[in-house]
């Protein structure tokens, strides 16, 4: 969908991209990360030509974008930055409109698809439609700036940090609403943030770049299990490479099969579920870390697991509660599973 | 200004602004009808009412000359305002700048005293003056304004692909209009005041009962002349500010 050849970026002397080759696929989620001035923001906004490249090429979809008029060019690809790129003087539903607008869409369309977008984003029910930027929070501004991006329905998603400027709580609620709606619309993104836990989470595929060289690109998790080099474990953090490896990781791909009573009869095994007759856990006996293997421990909602859940929390739960097991409980609450503390070590692929 | 017209302005203000404009028209067509009054305040003055032009007359006539003086200050102001902050006319930001604010150095006097031998007197020395003195705010405005524009605001209005022209248009102009409105507010407010010293090379103002008051020692031909033009001032700033409020964008110059 989008290939970089040996681009390159110099101003004088000076190389801020330095021969960088990639290419991302249809359908992908490609974060470009790095230290600050590593050449990210610069490669992003070469794509849609806000900056022009001294040498190389970029191809969009099989097309060299010289070849188009820069205008033409960016209104077939969505642009989305920091929250105060809303134009202020524009109702919600206007700045929604921007691209649709300068393509000359008929007003009934534009309307049509307005509501489809507030609506994608969870903003149709607030009343937000005639709303000015500066009523909006933070999070509803940046929701509103990503449906601006894609109100002309690009294939190519660019976004420049797009969730720099709010708190970490909305911050979370914005990326696992980005990952939904990338799951929906199956566009092309290409996302560019210095934030590593974001990266991990939303990428489908991510490049790291320093000084403005390309060191590694590869899935999330080959760049976790096999960092090229000592600059990348070290960007990642080599202090807690082990967790954002399980953060990647869902409790899924750990559950095993799990021990269960009716009564309070220890079995064989060393964690046993005492159930429901609806098969719902109640009690967890033995697998409590000092205590003798017939302690019984009550099941509290707080330590239970679901097949989503990142291995990341599940563990930190596990050690918050000081159990070496939690239940994985399905959506009516019956009993799936479990993952233990041993079988967090035991997987690895 | 009042602590009551601060804590209430929108409301304060317009019926400030509605008893004040009765007041200018009604002393515009009517100031003749107060000539008992001023006889009465002034009995040694014969005569004590300006009569040689009907005050209608007076501050039509007024009224034009900053009306076209102002048309020329803010087309050629924004023009060159607009010409400056252009990729293409960013180096000669400085010289306009020198230009407009040597224009208002100048002393008007001074003006009418160099152009008056080369267009004789009248109307057209007295626009002269005045354009080149109302130039500077609206130049400085207008940079000033385009300036309040975030960066943020302009890449994101390019990367979703406007063109440089709809960018001005749409973005660049009416995020700006607040700010160059309040120098075209200033540049007018100064030529209503200034208007008047045309009067001395001849143009017909407000300000000839006030010089023909200065010269004659008639004191009530001055204050006639000075209550309008006064009045005149005050509403059209008054008539200003609730124009600038219409192009207040909730925060936008504002935010942190």
């Amino acid at each position: 969908m989008i290939e970089l050849q040996g681009l390159t970026k110099r101003y004088g002397e000076t190389s801020v991209v330095d021969d960088i080759s990639l290419t991302v696929e249809q359908g992908e989620f490609c974060v470009l990360i790095g230290p600050s001035g590593c050449g990210k923001s610069t490669t992003l906004k070469m794509i849609n030509r806000l900056i022009a490249h001294s040498e190389g090429k970029i191809l969009v979809g099989g097309e060299d974008i010289t070849t188009l008029p820069p205008e033409r060019l960016r209104r077939r690809i969505g642009y989305a930055i920091q929250s105060i790129g809303l134009f202020p003087h524009w109702r919600v539903a206007d700045n929604i409109a921007t691209v649709p607008k300068l393509l000359k869409w008929p007003s009934s369309r534009i309307a049509e698809r307005v509501d489809e977008l507030l609506a994608l984003f969870q903003l149709d029910d607030e009343g937000l439609h005639d709303k000015y930027p500066h009523q909006l929070s933070g999070g509803q501004a940046q929701r509103v700036g990503v449906a601006r991006a894609l109100a002309a329905d690009p294939d190519v998603l660019l976004m420049d940090e797009p969730f720099g400027a709010v708190d970490p709580l909305t911050r979370d609620t914005l990326q696992a609403e980005l990952a939904r709606v990338h799951r929906q619309t199956g566009k092309t993104i290409v996302f560019v943030t210095h934030d590593m836990d974001e990266a991990l989470r939303l990428a489908s595929r991510v490049a790291l770049l320093n000084a403005g060289q390309l060191v590694q690109y590869d899935r999330p998790a080959e760049l976790l299990v096999a960092p090229a080099n000592d600059f990348v474990r070290d960007f990642i953090g080599r202090a807690d490479l082990g967790l954002k490896l399980l953060s990647r990781r869902r409790v899924e791909e750990y559950c095993r099969p799990a021990q269960r009573t009716r009564n309070n009869a220890i079995a064989s095994a060393p964690t046993t579920w005492q159930v429901d007759a609806n098969d719902r856990p109640m009690a967890l006996l033995g697998g409590r870390l000092g205590e003798s293997e017939t302690a019984r421990t009550v099941v509290n909602p707080e330590w239970t697991a679901t097949p989503e859940m990142s291995m990341k929390e599940a563990l930190s739960r596990m050690v918050w509660f000081r159990v070496t097991a939690l239940p994985v409980l399905d959506g009516e609450g019956r009993l799936l599973g479990e993952v233990t503390m041993s079988g967090v070590m035991g997987h690895r692929s | 200004m009042s602590v009551s017209a601060l804590s209430r302005p929108s409301f304060s203000r317009r019926a400030l602004l509605i008893l004040l404009s009765v007041l200018l028209i009604a002393l515009v067509v009517g100031m003749e009808q107060l000539a008992p009054l001023f006889r009465a305040l002034f009995p040694d003055q014969d005569p004590a009412m300006y009569e040689r032009e009907s005050f209608l007359n007076l501050t039509l006539a007024h009224l034009a000359l900053v009306l076209v003086s102002s048309l020329i200050s803010v087309s050629v102001g924004v023009a060159a305002g607009l010409f400056v902050t252009r990729p293409a006319g960013r180096e000669f930001e400085p010289l306009v700048s020198t230009l407009a604010a040597i224009g208002q150095t100048f002393p008007p006097a001074a003006v009418l005293a160099i152009v008056v031998p080369v267009a004789g007197f009248g109307f057209i020395p007295t626009l002269v003056a005045l354009v080149l003195y109302g130039l500077l705010p609206v130049v400085q405005n207008t940079v000033a304004g385009l300036g309040t524009v975030p960066s943020q605001t302009l890449e994101a209005a390019r990367g979703n692909g406007m063109s440089a022209w709809q960018i001005l248009w749409r973005i660049e102009l009416p995020l700006a209009m607040r700010v160059i409105i309040a120098g075209v507010r200033v540049s007018v407010i100064i030529n209503i005041g200034t208007a008047t010293i045309g009067s001395t090379v001849g143009a017909k103002t407000l300000g000839t009962p006030i010089i023909a008051g200065l010269v004659g020692n008639n004191l009530p031909y001055v204050i006639q002349g000075a209550i309008l033009v006064g009045l005149l001032a005050i509403v059209t700033d008054l008539a200003f500010e609730r124009l600038e409020r219409r192009f207040s964008f909730g925060e936008s110059g504002a935010m942190a």
